[in-house]
């Protein structure tokens, strides 16, 4: 008998057989692997065992058994295969998704990375998802996040981007999220802000959905009774998919998902598998949420436990002032009362002792070394009080107009006058009263030595920004800037206890407050002081 | 001839208080404590009290706020070791303030600048 297929022959050439073709050359020595994978499926082969039936040899009717036999199974094996392939591919999608999302605490890598794999090729491909979160205090499911192309022309350039680039999940995800997030957050914005519904609203399809913490594939959504038209037209498709994602039996999303570009059908194993990833992504975003909240709470653990440092330091420097307030106060009592009594009475006698009694040198002494130690004590005592100023919201006009009252007599009986003038609504200002006023007596009262018949010294306060400024133009007095500048040192070298700390403690105090104070000396004019007090707490 | 109330705990400061202040032709009465000083001003009436403030277990602010309760005609001046209290919101209350020193000039000054303004609102009719 004349075969139409070339299963009888050991070697063929290529034509022999039509279903041969370049890449399966092989095949053409191979007779045993020709036969088994593809004259089964060849025409001819078909025809020669229809003709090898009629031939009434007595195997042939088993032998067509057979074939369709094996026919039948090696489709079956095929389909398993192929299915076997799909799952692989999935397995594989899931771990790296899996590995992806256990990877990240952060919120915002979870969410680009969830739907990333769901609209890229290599995950569920769909067109389109949108990622609803569940804000339990606002009591609402709020549209967050989107991705996808709004038509075909944005359609066909981002998935021929993609194809251009093999990128894995993760660099897909990534490049979502640094390069695309924020455009696709605002291209999306009016419908994620239309799909926002109070998680109250149990009769709304997203919350049913929710509620039942299972997928829900819409199809014909116009028509749909459970759907709101307005909500299916905000979408624009008829077929979507609703994702509920539930962690430990908390709503934490919903993801909905479509087809809107290519319209492909959504099957049910799309929506088992999106079902298995929606587990790991609802776990990841919760975690990643709670991670968040760990850290902004950590972060106030850190806060308060510097702030408390702070306290703690705080609490050691006040125990330290207040025992050199415990100490001092016990110097005041002690030593000045002493002096008190000792210079009061040298004094007395001194009045009844004539200028003749040999003895009222000594006496003149007393007097005027109690009065030298008197002026040591006051130096001292008021340096210790600037060491804890006590701040609080003054009026500039009652502080310089205080200080003035108090100084009047002095300034008089030195021949000096002085003057006050202050722009209207000056704004309260933070500060030690009790401390300010000291520093505008004192330099009011400066020893500086005056000069000249111009004796006056002007005050004036302005605002200056957010602080208000007190200028003390003493035109009397005059100096130059090195020895102004080294008056207000501290026990500087020269200046001995009992001299006139004044001016330095003035800028000691000043400067405990955060205050900027300024001497300006200018020899033929005077000396300029600028006090700039703040108004708001912070500025301290 | 005004008649003065002196407070203060140290029994040299009343002697030295007394002895200065009489020669300025003041008549000077003493007391070393709050109780002391009370028992005096019901038996007789000063035209200035000065006080102290620290009195050993005692506050001379707090006889000042009684004083100006009960006895607001007679003016008061506060005469303590420590200057701080010049600006304290309590101390306010009293009609002059003045440090402690050996030279009593300023504590003089004070008394007749008080008892002058004194005599000026009496005059007044205030």
């Amino acid at each position: 008998m004349d075969w139409e297929c070339c299963w009888d022959r050991d070697v063929i050439v290529m034509g022999d057989c039509p279903n041969i073709h370049e890449g399966d050359e092989d095949l053409l020595t191979s007779k045993r692997r020709r036969i088994l994978e593809k004259c089964s499926e060849c025409e001819n082969f078909k025809r020669d065992l229809v003709r090898f039936s009629d031939s009434s040899h007595p195997l042939a009717p088993v032998f067509y058994l057979v074939h369709s036999e094996y026919q039948r199974q090696k489709t079956q094996i095929q389909s398993l295969v192929s299915f076997l392939d799909n799952k692989t591919l999935e397995i594989r999608f899931m771990h790296e998704l899996g590995f992806v999302l256990q990877s990240s605490v952060d919120l915002e890598e979870v969410l680009s990375v969830a739907l990333t794999a769901i609209t890229a090729g290599k995950g569920f491909g769909m067109n389109r998802a949108f990622l609803l979160l569940a804000d339990r205090e606002a009591g609402l499911l709020k549209g967050y996040l989107a991705i996808g192309p709004r038509n075909l022309e944005e359609a066909s350039h981002t998935w021929n981007e993609i194809l251009g680039n093999d990128m894995d999940l993760k660099t897909l995800a990534l490049n979502f999220r640094q390069n695309k997030l924020s455009a696709e957050r605002a291209k999306f914005h009016d419908i994620l802000e239309q799909l926002t519904v109070p998680l109250s609203s149990h009769e709304h399809i997203t919350i049913k959905a929710l509620d039942s913490k299972h997928p829900m594939l819409i199809e014909d959504a116009f028509h749909h009774p459970d759907v709101n038209p307005n909500f299916a037209a905000l979408l624009g498709v008829d077929t979507f998919l609703l994702m509920p994602l539930i962690s430990r039996n908390r709503r934490v999303g919903l993801i909905i998902a479509d087809n809107c570009i290519t319209h492909r059908r959504i099957t049910d194993e799309d929506m088992h598998s999106l079902e298995t990833f929606s587990f790991p992504v609802a776990f990841a975003m919760e975690r990643a949420s709670l991670y968040d909240k760990l850290q902004i709470e950590l972060n106030r653990v850190t806060e308060a436990g510097k702030k408390l440092k702070e306290q703690q330091e705080l609490i050691v420097r006040m125990e330290n002032m207040a025992l050199v307030g415990r100490i001092t106060s016990s110097i005041a009592h002690s030593v000045r009362n002493p002096l008190m009594i000792i210079g009061g009475f040298a004094r007395s006698m001194l009045k009844n002792t004539p200028s003749s009694d040999p003895k009222r040198d000594f006496i003149e002494s007393i007097v005027a070394e109690t009065h030298q130690l008197e002026g040591v004590l006051d130096e001292i005592l008021n340096y210790s009080d600037s060491l804890y100023p006590t701040r609080d919201f003054w009026d500039v006009g009652q502080l310089v107009e205080s200080a003035l009252r108090d100084t009047a007599e002095v300034l008089m009986t030195r021949g000096y006058a002085s003057g006050y003038s202050s722009e209207n609504d000056l704004p309260a200002v933070y500060i030690d009263f009790k401390q300010l006023s000291y520093c505008l007596r004192t330099i009011l009262q400066s020893d500086i030595n005056g000069m000249g018949d111009d004796r006056t010294i002007a005050v004036r306060s302005y605002r200056d920004g957010e602080a208000v400024v007190i200028r003390i133009e003493d035109r009397s007095r005059s100096v130059s800037q090195a020895e102004l500048d080294h008056i207000l040192v501290p026990f500087s070298e020269t200046r001995d206890l009992g001299a006139g700390l004044g001016l330095a403690l003035c800028k000691t105090m000043l400067d405990k407050q955060g205050i900027p104070f300024e001497a300006l000396a200018f020899p033929e004019t005077g000396i300029v002081y600028t006090i700039k007090l703040p108004t708001h707490k912070e500025e301290q | 001839m005004s008649k003065l109330l002196v407070v203060d705990d140290e029994a040299n400061i009343r002697l030295l208080y007394s002895e200065e202040l009489a020669d300025e032709g003041y008549e000077v009465v003493t007391a070393a404590n709050i109780a002391e000083a009370t028992e005096k001003l019901q038996l007789s009436s000063f035209d200035l009290a000065v006080l102290d403030i620290k009195l050993k277990n005692e506050s001379g602010i707090e006889l000042l706020q009684q004083l100006v309760k009960e006895r607001h005609d007679m003016p008061v001046i506060l005469c303590s070791a420590f200057s701080c209290y010049k600006d304290d919101f309590s101390a306010w209350l009293a009609d002059g303030y003045v440090v402690k020193s050996g030279d009593l000039t300023e504590l003089k000054h004070e008394i007749a600048r008080v008892l002058a303004k004194k005599a000026q609102k009496l005059k007044a009719g205030l």
